[in-house]
């Protein structure tokens, strides 16, 4: 334990570089999830096609694969981004692909009647997905997705497998000094308290999802509705991988 | 850039099918063991006793909520100093064990609450003793209902198994990573696994999907 006192401000740039490529790749899984779903949803059958393929493709390969793909390949195209950027857009895009299939399975789980009820009410087809259909796919979507987002908070772990000294990459550089300088690994201790960092990060956005969950819930609770509910997010997850 | 070269990824093509033996091995050990687990687990989880379904419920907690890079190192760096010195093919198949069950435990688990009050009534009402309850009606009914979420932590459990060439275990991504390394034809390489992997990867599923269809077979049109 005096080690990882010893070294603290060592670890603690470590785990201020996971907590910044946290909110990066949760942005990031945002942002190319809905992409990505826009594009699943297009009425243009070709663009809906091509998202689906890539959404598929991009499911179906390890997400060790896709780290070391970008961290490899975006150089060869002039793209030189660096371990944490490469990894970073790597997960978000990962993430990105689960993410879509979230969301595509929840504005599914919407009935098409409340979407004619709002064609017929003269709303457009933004205002009725923001006001009509967003907010009822919500408790199906809300679920899957902070799984899906403490899935890429765990993700950033990969950094270290590129050279980002996230806080896993902090953590082996203090065993490998340590090892040589003193003697007697100590990795169990070191990687045993990474574990529980994460475990505790992981935890709070997993409170904070549940918070946002409750919120959504409100219309359903007690109702019938529920133990369908229930039943569309264990199809959901049963369909993604959330977890890395 | 160089061009790309088909020749380079035929001459690769006995070391990565070396690679894809050992992903096969690795992934197919730990899918076993982990669904031996997760069915251990699971009936622990759902006793009746808080000391043996807690103890499980914090695992689950915890593996979940914590990266799977890290737990295998932890497992493969960690444990020697511990008195538990694994080989990287061994702390491969039980890192994935590890996190693999996890899944397993709480699909199971949702499988048997998808088996409803009324029917331990039927059975009961028919004169099934308990063990006949649970061995013909409860397990046939949850096996059903939690077969998609198996199967996805099944094929999940082979992806995942590309973690492991970060501790050196010689799987497929690690000969395309060991080959780039000396020969820079990164293209080919990644083409060549990503290809690899999506066969293997839609294979399994399809499989598995055969195999819902045929389980279900009963329940078709009713």
């Amino acid at each position: 334990m005096s080690l990882l006192y010893e070294y603290r401000a060592f670890l603690l740039s470590g785990f201020i570089l996971t907590l910044q490529m946290a909110v990066v790749v949760m942005l990031g899984t945002t942002l190319v999830a809905i992409g990505l779903v826009t594009s699943l949803r297009s009425k243009w059958r070709p663009v809906a096609t091509v998202g689906y393929g890539v959404v598929e493709v991009l499911r179906d390969i390890p997400l060790m694969v896709n780290v070391l793909m970008v961290y490899f390949m975006l150089p060869l195209i002039g793209l030189g981004f660096g371990p944490f950027w490469s990894a970073c857009i790597s997960i978000s895009i990962w993430g990105g692909a689960n993410g879509a299939q979230i969301f595509r399975a929840g504005l599914e789980s919407v009935s098409n009647g409340q979407r004619e009820t709002a064609t017929s009410f003269n709303f457009g087809s933004i205002k009725a997905l923001l006001l009509i259909v967003l907010p009822q796919a919500m408790p199906v979507i809300i679920p899957p997705y902070v799984g899906l987002l403490t899935g890429v908070v765990q993700a950033t772990s990969l950094g270290a497998v590129v050279g980002a000294t996230e806080l896993l990459r902090t953590g082996q550089i203090l065993i490998e000094q340590t090892t040589i300088m003193r003697g007697g690994s100590p990795a169990y201790l070191v990687y045993g308290s990474i574990l529980v960092v994460y475990f505790v990060l992981c935890s709070l956005i997993s409170m904070i999802g549940n918070r946002i969950e409750d919120y959504y819930k409100r219309p359903f609770r007690g109702v019938a509705k529920d133990a369908q509910l229930e039943s569309k997010i264990k199809d959901i997850e049963a369909h993604v991988q959330t977890s890395a | 850039m160089p061009a790309f070269d088909w020749g380079y990824i035929w001459e690769a093509v006995p070391d990565l099918l070396d690679g894809l033996v050992v992903t096969i091995y690795v992934s197919f050990l730990a899918i076993l063991l982990s669904l031996t687990v997760g069915a251990i687990g699971c009936a622990l989880r759902v006793a009746d006793h808080k000391i043996l379904s807690f103890p499980v419920a914090g695992y689950v907690e915890f593996i979940r909520g914590t990266p799977f890079l890290v737990q295998v190192f932890f497992i493969f760096y960690g444990l020697p100093s511990l008195g538990l010195t694994l080989s990287a093919f061994w702390s491969g198949v039980v890192a994935l064990t590890v996190w693999a069950s996890v899944f397993h435990i709480e699909s199971f688990r949702a499988g048997l609450s998808a088996v409803g009050k009324e029917i331990q009534n039927a059975s009961a009402s028919l004169g099934l003793r308990s063990w006949q309850h649970t061995l013909f009606v409860v397990l046939p009914i949850a096996t059903r209902s939690a077969l998609p979420s198996s199967l996805n932590t099944i094929v999940a459990t082979i992806k995942n198994s590309a973690y492991l060439q970060a501790i050196g275990l010689v799987e497929l991504t690690f000969v395309a990573v060991d080959r780039i390394a000396y020969d820079f034809r990164s293209t080919e390489m990644f083409l060549a696994i990503c290809l690899i992997y999506l066969a293997v990867v839609l294979l399994v599923s399809a499989a598995g999907h055969r195999l819902e269809r045929r389980l279900n077979r009963p329940y078709v049109g009713r």
